[in-house]
């Protein structure tokens, strides 16, 4: 008692800053006693719940196995499936459980086809989790929204296509990306014409993901993508140019052309590329008039195209850029010149003392 | 007369270190807030990324690892095997030997197949010139793998020849010795395709401490949590660093450094400010300070992405001796770039940069171990003359242990909630118990450390890289 009577008098006497330090001092005890105390328990919970997830994703499993060999040809669903879609019911209106189930059936999804793959559809209508995948479309939060359009992808629910298509422009690029996917999955190139009304960038990494589902399809059947071309919004532009390249789109040659004079340099740059690929010379006789007045980056992919695209009547025109500043121009010139000129090509070795020059020449006479 | 005016002097000197002492902390408590809205946001935004298109994408960009190796013979062939692991699909490993006096090279051509190749090198930056050449593998399942084998000129001049020989759009710069997640390629590179309102010049990932975890044919096998306290301790001192700073610094756009350990970058920028500079010891965040001052005088728009997923796990150091020698290094490193780029110090044409990134950094990064050294002394000296305030300096000292307490524990659960990489039972104990510890463990020989890189960078010019003895990581 007298110890707790000095402290106080102590804590009373002293400065108001010492009182504070104090009074820091206990807050700090006070927060990091049950700072541990939930550290142990969240290392705890966590464990215990991999065990859970784990023991859930067996049973679900076992159930779903039974659901699909309890089906028979005469009924829609049988009585045994009945029974096993009553248990997941009840399941399905614990959000825990929940999660658990879809993961499972998105893995059964994911690995089976056919009839087998209908039926688990069905299961997921019947268990009311579609519901719950409408509701998410409309909640406010933007990863609810995601989630909801991932699962309706997922199981292939095509039937709410406009209510997806709600958020075409949606603020939130991963809410985007799922509409994006969900469309291009469910609708394959049809689908692609969410691009018409896409106000929003798509990125790089978003148009890899929808050529790799594009990739993934067995029809390839593709519309014309000339309306992409044209397109105000430039990340369509290059979407539109992976696919002219990919799908070799030679009807599209003439919009290709005109975006040689487009404002953005990546596009120009970009259509450069796919008309190279697509072996287009009208391009390079239109690009060798004003390359001298284009970008670096532009005067670098043109010399690619015409590693591609070179005729014996270049060898004048080539001959200015093999003292190119620029070291990949100098090597695609000097590439060029020699398969159009051997003779001249080796003599440049005499002509030139410059040693880096000299060491290129050496090296594409070698290679 | 002059009395008074001493003790304004002290009372001065005291208000100062005061105003220091809970401007450091508020600065703490808010990276440590803004960076728990960043995670919580990026785990959020990375539950939809599927990253098997990525790997598989034909149009994936390039993507050149470059890892320069000195002297590594011991552990040379497994760590190209792991560099050589990696998921994602189109990319090469270039690892450059900057004129190793051990077999190296040797092992590297006998294990791989190498034979000498004809190479036509873009000398955009200037470097020692090559030693026995540039090789390949005649093996087509080492078709990635280029080695370079140069004569010395430093961990810089090696990443340089890395960026003159890569043909890739972007590089990343890592360590020999560090292993990478099979994924770790598709993580970084994920910002520089997905953030469409600016350029993205760089990314750094989180660095995790790889002693005790167990290595299986290039792979991470095993998380272990070690048990020497200087290992433990740094495992904290990573985990507080990585998920309570860089991630927030990531959200304001200010980050600083990337470690040197594993970054991403855009090639072309990297070039166009003239590569690493070979005169500094902290090269890893000079680049960065280089590459974002560039960036903002050309009034181009840019971010310094951050990736918290552990990705590159490296050996740290396990005994003292080397440990202060890496902290005096990293001291020296910081003093260099700050003073390099005093310019870009409180200059409103930086921005955010100049503005808030490199003050924070020169007061609370370069600063702090000065300052508190100096408290040290101040301290020593009142105790000598006895004049010192057993109940301030008692109260005050405590406050200060609890807050590292504090944060430490912060940190913790932050990484159990996040990734959770210490799963094993018991550890848990030992993670708390060295957020006790720690400010005693570790702290005195960092204080140590940085206090004899401030003198040897003004009074030691010679001294260079410290030195690392690799043990090798623990094989199954």
């Amino acid at each position: 008692m007298n110890i707790y009577n000095y402290l106080l008098d102590y804590i009373n006497d002293a400065a108001l800053i010492i009182q504070v330090a104090w009074a820091m001092t206990i807050l700090f005890i006070v927060i990091i006693i049950p700072l541990i105390i939930y550290l142990k328990y969240i290392r705890t919970h966590l464990r215990t719940q991999e065990r859970s997830i784990a023991v859930y994703e067996k049973k679900y499993e076992s159930y779903l196995i039974n659901y699909l060999y309890a089906g028979n040809e005469d009924e829609e669903i049988s009585k045994e499936q009945q029974v096993i879609i009553n248990q997941l019911k009840n399941s399905v209106q614990e959000p825990y459980k929940r999660k658990i189930l879809i993961s499972v059936l998105v893995k059964l999804q994911n690995e089976i086809s056919g009839e087998t793959a209908d039926s688990i559809q069905q299961l997921y209508f019947h268990t009311g989790l579609l519901q719950y995948a409408l509701y998410r479309l409309r909640h406010k939060k933007w990863y609810v929204i995601a989630k909801g359009i991932r699962e309706l992808k997922q199981f292939h629910i095509r039937e709410v296509q406009d209510e997806v298509m709600l958020h075409i422009n949606h603020p939130r690029r991963e809410v985007r990306k799922e509409m994006q996917l969900y469309m291009v999955n469910l609708f394959y190139f049809e689908g692609l014409h969410f691009l018409d009304q896409l106000e929003t960038p798509l990125s790089e990494w978003d148009q890899i993901q929808l050529l790799g589902a594009l990739e993934r399809l067995q029809s390839q059947n593709i519309f014309s993508v000339n309306s992409w071309l044209r397109s105000s919004n430039d990340s369509v532009v290059f979407f539109a140019l992976k696919l002219a390249k990919i799908y070799n789109q030679f009807d599209s040659v003439d919009e290709l052309l005109k975006l040689l004079h487009h404002s953005n340099e990546q596009v120009r740059i970009d259509s450069i590329g796919v008309l190279s690929y697509l072996d287009v010379l009208e391009a390079k006789e239109i690009l060798k008039l004003d390359i001298a007045h284009r970008s670096l980056d532009e005067k670098i992919a043109f010399f690619k195209m015409m590693e591609n695209l070179y005729q014996k009547t270049d060898e004048e025109f080539l001959v200015k850029y093999i003292h190119d500043e620029n070291f990949e121009i100098k090597v695609s010139a000097l590439k060029i010149f020699k398969k159009l000129n051997k003779e001249k090509f080796e003599s440049l070795k005499f002509e030139n003392a410059d040693p880096y020059f000299l060491r290129i020449v050496n090296f594409l006479e070698n290679n | 007369m002059i009395s008074t005016v001493a003790q304004i002097i002290i009372d001065l000197f005291h208000y100062l270190f005061f105003i220091y002492s809970i401007s450091a902390i508020i600065s703490y408590l808010i990276l440590a807030y803004i960076s728990a809205i960043e995670t919580i946001e990026y785990k959020r935004k990375n539950s939809f990324v599927n990253y098997k298109e990525i790997m598989s994408s034909n149009i994936s960009p390039s993507i050149s690892i470059i890892a320069p190796a000195y002297n590594e013979s011991l552990n040379i062939v497994e760590n190209v095997r792991s560099l050589l692991s990696s998921h994602y699909v189109n990319y090469d490993v270039i690892i450059i030997n900057d004129g190793s006096k051990d077999d190296s090279l040797q092992k590297l051509i006998e294990v791989y197949d190498l034979i000498e190749v004809d190479y036509l090198i873009n000398e955009q930056i200037p470097t020692m010139p090559l030693r026995a050449g540039i090789f390949k593998s005649t093996n087509p399942a080492f078709e990635k793998l280029i080695i370079v084998d140069k004569e010395n000129g430093g961990k810089a001049d090696a990443l340089n020849m890395g960026l003159n020989i890569s043909k890739s759009k972007y590089v990343a710069c890592i360590d020999v010795d560090c292993l990478l997640l099979e994924d770790s390629l598709q993580k970084m590179i994920k910002p520089f395709l997905e953030i469409t309102d600016r350029t993205v010049i760089a990314a750094g990932g989180v660095i995790r401490i790889s002693n005790s975890c167990i290595v299986k044919e290039g792979k991470l096998h095993d998380v272990n949590f070690p048990k020497k306290l200087i290992e433990q301790g740094q495992i904290l001192e990573y985990i507080r660093a990585f998920l309570l700073g860089r991630m927030a610094w990531s959200r304001l756009n200010g980050l600083l450094v990337i470690s040197g350990a594993f970054g991403l970058f855009d090639k072309k920028i990297a070039i166009q400010v003239g590569g690493y500079d070979k005169n500094t010891v902290g090269e890893d965040m000079e680049l960065v300070v280089r590459m974002r001052g560039y960036m903002e005088e050309i009034k181009q728009k840019y971010k310094v992405a951050y990736i918290p997923d552990p990705l590159c796990w490296t050996e740290a150091p396990d005994n003292y001796k080397i440990f202060t020698s890496q902290r005096n290094r990293w001291t020296r490193g910081t003093i260099e770039t700050l003073r390099k780029h005093r310019k870009i110090g409180f200059n409103p044409k930086y921005n955010i940069l100049g503005m808030l990134s490199y003050p924070y950094w020169l007061f609370f990064e370069r600063m702090a171990p000065v300052i508190e050294f100096v408290g040290i002394l101040y301290f020593g000296i009142l105790i000598i003359t006895d004049k010192i305030k057993w109940d301030y300096a008692f109260a005050f000292i405590i406050l200060a242990y609890l807050f590292t307490v504090f944060f430490s524990l912060i940190a913790i659960i932050t990484e159990e909630l996040t990734y959770h990489q210490y799963k094993k039972k018991g550890t848990g104990i030992h993670l708390i118990t060295i957020a006790f510890l720690e400010p005693f463990v570790n702290h005195p020989f960092i204080l140590y450390a940085a206090m004899r890189g401030n003198f040897d960078y003004y009074f030691n010019k010679k001294k260079k890289w410290g030195e690392m003895t690799r043990k090798g990581m623990a094989k199954a």
